[in-house]
């Protein structure tokens, strides 16, 4: 790459991080910081929060500790036009949390129907065959989003935290390459 | 209660949008001293707010999507723009031409519709197009498949490995190819410096080097006096008692006032949702279907591409698939011969080698739909290295089920929100499914050891069509240059106007066509505009 010389470019993009409030007063935060100080959840509901974490953590292994549930929470609590989910970019039509929300709700309740427990309460391979008939489609009695769709979108919101970052990028072993840099890890 | 309107002053010309059609138009007017005023649902977008980042990224793409409804719904969003520069503020700027074969299919084939024009028409545009936004290619390799015309401005961007890997198996399967011609700089070009190669194209590229119209026509609009107002939402075009010219547009401002602009002429520039929409919501008396739609056609004819998408692994160290931009960096119109595929009629571009990111929509995390948990980690790791990506984008005929129609939900404002239907003829299909049996014998000769199709479903990229252009009122919504047939003074540009779609990305042809059109406009502003 000694061919490729980086150039001095614009610096500080105001917008470049995520606004999380702590004990009252306003800080700024990457999601997997967020996650690691309990960083107060705005919309979510902590049922919620536990089954995205869960889901998120079968989907990536990872994901929780990168802050999914923080950065899906920050996310649905911003204005639409800043919004930065995959759900938006996937043609979903804003309000984005009551997609969450019923995607999670359904989760939920197959999982009550299918084994009597939430998906967080499940074994790794209760949780594994779940995510995997979601999937594919296969879970009898389904009710809300399509299956295969929240399994797309919550897949990649885990990417996103674990990969999509400039952290998780260059622990890879690639170059992030940036013109104007994320201020935060993401 | 009563709502306060706001008459504005009268300008001569109100554009709905500010992409990159609404751009050439705001160019050439302004130039030509004409008052205009570009109305943008979205932000103004500055430099700086061109993150390098696939999540920061996503702020370019509309979060008003169309409501999508049938076998094949489009890919609105990810394709759509919101803000300034509209999509090709995150486009890939690959900029392949439609053929001459493209633009007289009913003619020469009974298939889909002809163009008001021809490719020899609209040839010099491509080639003034090239020089006023600066792009990269070999004209003499692409003269292969297409009629000669003048040199690019710049030699073609360079190749990474990740490109090149794939060269052994377009030989081996006897298909030529050529390096991609984009709309990005090879080397420095009017001020604006050669692009790095650090694949963030579709973030917003804030150096220039990538033609975004905010550092091309939308910049040359602006310095000559065009004003692009933010957040500014059009639901209708207003026409006079007689309904026969347009008197201006009316918007909600920031404030989510409503507005009213008088203009001497209006241009629809939204998109392909948006054009029909404003103008089927513009219905009076005079124009019961709506303003340009008294024969039935507005609306009609949507067209995505196909696109055959091949995932090759190679057992290399690093193919470098990190570098690069998003357009390709080879293709091939080979195999472009609309009747060369047994029992489906169209057209395909194989090309490839984006640079890819893991959690790109076409990156590596998504190569692999099917895989979570710890493979999944296992295979974002390996690919971040030896993956690469080969693609043939497919043709669809123009249908005129395929449409954009008023929806019974409302916008904020009491609007019909556009709802639009879409799926895939057996020949879109059929083209899909063979180009997919192709791409996987050039991946096994290029010597992938590992390689798969996305056989799930055909996607649905770009999005054309909705307010096809023609010969006569009664077949089309508009004439060549984007002037509508039923009033003088109403104008409609952008993709929105392509009858076909060839199997090509649609932005070249675009700029030409509305460079095409605005310089028809400005040299007859007289008669035109009253």
């Amino acid at each position: 790459m000694s061919e490729i010389q980086r150039r001095g470019l614009v610096q500080g993009a105001m917008l470049a991080v995520l606004s999380f409030t702590i004990d009252g007063a306003e800080v700024w935060l990457s999601p997997s910081e967020a996650q690691a100080q309990g960083a107060p959840m705005t919309v979510l509901t902590p049922d919620e929060v536990e089954t995205l974490e869960a889901v998120g953590e079968t989907l990536l292994p990872g994901a929780r500790k990168a802050g999914i549930a923080n950065f899906v929470d920050n996310q649905l609590g911003v204005a639409p036009g800043d919004c930065l989910l995959m759900a938006r970019i996937a043609s979903v039509r804003p309000p984005f949390a009551n997609l969450y929300r019923a995607a999670l709700g359904s989760i939920e309740r197959s999982c009550q129907t299918r084994h009597g427990k939430r998906f967080a309460q499940l074994t790794s391979s209760e949780q594994y065959d779940f995510v995997d008939r979601m999937r594919q489609n296969k879970i009898e009695g389904w009710q809300g989003p399509a299956g295969p769709f929240v399994y797309f979108l919550l897949r990649h919101d885990a990417v996103d935290v674990a990969f999509g970052t400039v952290e998780g990028i260059e622990s890879l072993g690639t170059p992030y390459m940036p013109h104007i840099s994320p201020e935060k890890r993401w | 209660m009563a709502v306060q309107e706001k008459v504005q002053e009268k300008i001569d010309v109100a554009i709905v949008g500010a992409g990159a059609s609404a751009s050439v138009f705001a160019s050439v007017l302004a130039r030509a001293g004409k008052k205009v005023v570009m109305l943008e649902q979205g932000p103004d977008w500055q430099n700086g707010d061109l993150i390098s980042s696939e999540i920061w990224g996503r702020r370019l793409k509309t979060v008003n999507p169309a409501i999508l409804e049938g076998k094949d719904r489009l890919g609105y969003s990810y394709n759509a723009g919101w803000g300034s520069g509209g999509a090709a503020t995150h486009y890939f700027a690959m900029f392949p031409r439609l053929l001459p074969s493209d633009f007289n299919m009913k003619s020469a084939y009974g298939r889909g519709l002809d163009w008001p024009f021809g490719y020899d028409d609209l040839a010099p545009y491509y080639d003034r197009v090239a020089q006023d936004i600066g792009v990269s290619g070999d004209a003499k390799a692409e003269e292969r498949w297409r009629p000669p015309g003048q040199p690019y401005p710049m030699p073609p961007i360079r190749s990474f490995r990740h490109g090149d890997v794939w060269l052994r198996g377009f030989e081996a399967l006897g298909i030529k190819t050529a390096r991609a011609t984009v709309a990005i700089n090879s080397q420095d070009y009017k001020g604006r410096p050669a692009c790095v190669y650090d694949g963030w194209c579709n973030a917003g590229c804030p150096i220039g080097a990538l033609a975004n119209p905010s550092f091309t026509y939308l910049e040359e609009a602006r310095k000559h006096g065009a004003e692009v107002r933010p957040f500014s939402t059009v639901t209708r075009v207003l026409t006079n008692d007689k309904g026969d010219r347009v008197t201006g547009i009316e918007y909600y401002d920031r404030a989510r006032q409503r507005q009213v602009l008088q203009a001497d002429v209006v241009i629809l520039a939204a998109f392909v949702a948006q054009n029909p929409r404003i103008l089927l919501n513009s219905a009076t008396g005079k124009h019961p279907q709506g303003l340009a739609n008294a024969n039935g056609l507005v609306g009609r004819y949507v067209m995505a591409h196909t696109g055959a998408t091949i995932w090759g692994m190679f057992d290399e160290p690093d193919i470098q698939n990190y570098m690069g931009v998003l357009a390709a960096m080879h293709w091939s119109y080979d195999r472009y011969d609309k009747t060369a595929r047994p029992g489906a009629f169209g057209s395909i571009l194989w090309h490839c080698s984006p640079a890819i990111k893991p959690n790109d929509i076409g990156g590596i995390a998504n190569s692999r739909n099917d895989l979570f948990g710890q493979p999944l980690v296992d295979f974002i790791k390996r690919g971040s290295r030896q993956l690469s990506r080969l693609q043939a984008f497919g043709e669809e005929l123009p249908n005129p089920d395929n449409r954009v129609v008023l929806a019974t939900e409302k916008d904020e404002f009491g609007f019909p929100l556009p709802r639009i239907n879409h799926a895939y003829d057996a020949d879109a299909v059929g083209v899909w499914q063979q180009a997919c049996d192709e791409g996987l014998k050039i991946a096994r000769a290029a010597g992938a050891t590992e390689s798969w199709a996305l056989r799930a479903a055909p996607p649905t990229i770009h999005m054309v069509g909705g307010t096809a252009m023609g010969r006569s009122a009664a077949d089309s919504v508009a004439n060549g240059y984007g002037q509508t047939h039923e009033i003088a003074n109403l104008w409609i540009a952008g993709v929105t106007l392509f009858p076909t779609e060839g199997a090509v990305n649609p932005t070249y042809t675009m700029y030409a066509a509305s460079l095409r059109g605005a310089e028809h406009l400005a040299a007859n502003w007289g008669t035109i505009a009253g």
